[in-house]
């Protein structure tokens, strides 16, 4: 008698989203998961039916725990400022906490797969930031932009600065640590060009 | 719905094309006794994964190597 054993399961996850990152999608098998999960084939694929498969469900398991993070403490009610900050704060502490998901998600979203991956984990997120976006607009806290220029003003400082963190060093090379004061500078410069 | 980790049956295969898939596929989709079935073509070992809650292994590998295909069970 099989008995799913989610030890097992969360180690497989893991390793799978490790390959992911270090072999890309072409250079990621089944074979090689198995192996390095000190699996079987055929326990693997008992958990998955195939690479497609997995890659997907590791996908939107990722997604799912992004927008669970995200909507952390956060609600579209909130004042514009105190809002996109609790954004900030949310996103820094997934990007710092699970480095490894967010390379693996940034491989996934920019592959064929990612229509299909962001449709199902991050519907209701799109909901929330929408209404989030839309009554900042009503109550005259954000100019009326599109939704890509929005994103690149809000979070495009933001993830320069976590690539920064992420590789230790700046753009020339020099020694880079995120503290409270880069951020809080950062976000007040983002904020003003944002807000009427 | 989660599926029953007990009606999985893995076979590893010697089947690498589409074309060969296609023999099997008019097999396996005409089977009443298989819910699901799928074959991983990019796989070293060609898994074939069978999903039945009545067939054993030895009638699947019969059904296979009939057509002149290997396939022998995987173990965990």
């Amino acid at each position: 008698m099989r008995t799913r054993d989610s030890n097992k399961e969360e180690i497989v996850k893991q390793k799978a989203i490790a390959l992911l990152v270090e072999k890309g999608i072409e250079g990621f098998s089944m074979n090689r998961l198995a192996k390095e999960s000190s699996i079987s084939v055929a326990t693997l694929y008992i958990y998955y039916s195939d690479k497609d498969d997995l890659i997907k469900k590791i996908g939107i398991e990722i997604g799912k725990n992004f927008f669970d993070e995200m909507a952390k403490d956060f609600s579209p009610s909130m004042s514009f400022k105190e809002g996109l900050y609790k954004q900030w704060e949310n996103r820094i502490r997934f990007a710092l906490s699970k480095p490894l998901e967010v390379s693996c998600w940034e491989v996934l979203t920019h592959s064929s797969y990612g229509e299909y991956i962001l449709e199902k984990s991050l519907l209701d997120f799109k909901i929330i930031m929408g209404s989030f976006f839309k009554n900042s607009v009503e109550k005259k806290e954000l100019i009326p932009i599109s939704k890509e220029t929005f994103w690149s003003v809000a979070y495009g400082p933001l993830y320069s600065l976590l690539r920064f963190e992420r590789d230790g060093k700046n753009f020339g090379g020099g020694p880079f640590k995120l503290n409270k004061k880069t951020i809080d500078e950062t976000f007040e410069l983002v904020l003003k060009a944002l807000t009427p | 719905m989660e599926t029953d980790f007990n009606n999985i049956l893995i076979f590893g295969t010697n089947i690498k094309t589409e074309k060969e898939k296609q023999i099997i596929s008019k097999l396996l989709n005409t089977n009443p006794a298989i819910e699901q079935w799928n074959i991983d073509l990019e796989d070293i070992d060609s898994v074939l994964r069978i999903e039945s809650k009545s067939l054993h292994a030895q009638e699947i590998i019969k059904m296979i190597t009939a057509e002149d295909f290997k396939c022998a069970e995987l173990t965990e």
